[in-house]
């Protein structure tokens, strides 16, 4: 039997074959419903510019009512974007991947939500605990309590749609 | 001319009456999916095969609506701290349809 992270993600994956990915983003791999990748680029004037970044999204058997596993890749030459938000080990302190998670988020909300977070970045800064952090992160950045509002100065991001409007 | 009927075939069709799709007419078709699951209303949720009764919807109070095996799964996690998906307000059930006692008998599944 399909669990039920399938059913939702093969929904999902058809829209974006039909509809295709906001601008900026794109789908480079989704062979099965554990692991996707895109490419995230922040279209227009910002302080990242000619970036590419790769993120990985990996998903349990009990998504969307638990949340995706969200990160950059930072291997083959790859880079986390610096942002006083995101590790440089590629671990997002974003309240919606965590406590803030909800399960009429999708897999493309979560995307524009980082894309927002990177356009409206002021200043390229690594969050102020990122040392210490990286040297103790666990391979799985869900399995990290972010303090949304302690030391790294994380606050809330907000997605960038509305939930409420978008599905009422 | 003179018909005589031999046979026929009655066709029926239902929906959820959730009080909004009516209203929003034919081409919202957004409206018509449970947010968690993205199953039509008239589909059931992911757990269950058979839609109707068995699978049946829940309203809030803050007017939303899901199949309520998928709502009830996400109230039942800690993450949720007992809200709604859409806007985040304490989940509380609207007055349902359906008699208190045919709703608890569905809730077997919890």
């Amino acid at each position: 039997m399909a669990s039920i992270s399938a059913r939702r993600l093969s929904k999902e994956l058809m829209e974006i074959k039909n509809d295709g990915c906001p601008v900026g983003i794109n789908l480079i791999k989704a062979d099965d419903f554990s692991t996707w990748w895109f490419t995230i680029e922040v279209m227009g004037e910002s302080l990242y510019q000619n970036e590419q970044f790769t993120l990985q999204f990996r998903f349990d058997p009990q998504y969307p009512i638990s949340s995706p596993a969200v990160q950059f890749i930072v291997t083959e030459g790859k880079q986390a974007p610096v942002h006083p938000h995101v590790y440089s080990n590629g671990h997002i302190c974003a309240s919606i991947l965590g406590n803030e998670w909800s399960p009429v988020l999708s897999v493309i909300a979560v995307c524009v939500t980082l894309q927002s977070m990177l356009a409206s970045c002021k200043e390229k800064q690594r969050p102020i605990d990122n040392d210490r952090y990286v040297k103790h992160a666990p391979e799985n950045p869900k399995k990290t309590r972010f303090h949304y509002d302690g030391e790294c100065q994380c606050y809330r991001i907000i997605p960038i749609q509305d939930l409420t409007i978008r599905f009422l | 001319m003179k018909v005589e009927i031999k046979n026929w075939h009655a066709v029926a069709q239902w929906r959820w009456d959730t009080g909004v799709s009516e209203a929003n007419g034919m081409d919202d078709d957004e409206g018509d999916v449970c947010g968690i699951c993205r199953v039509p209303y008239e589909g059931c949720c992911p757990a269950c095969k058979i839609p109707g009764d068995d699978c049946p919807l829940i309203w809030g109070e803050c007017t939303h609506v899901f199949h309520m095996h998928c709502l009830l799964k996400w109230i039942g996690t800690t993450a949720s701290k007992q809200q709604c998906p859409m806007d985040r307000r304490t989940w509380g059930q609207s007055v349902p349809i359906f008699s208190s006692n045919t709703l608890s008998s569905f809730c077997s599944y919890c």
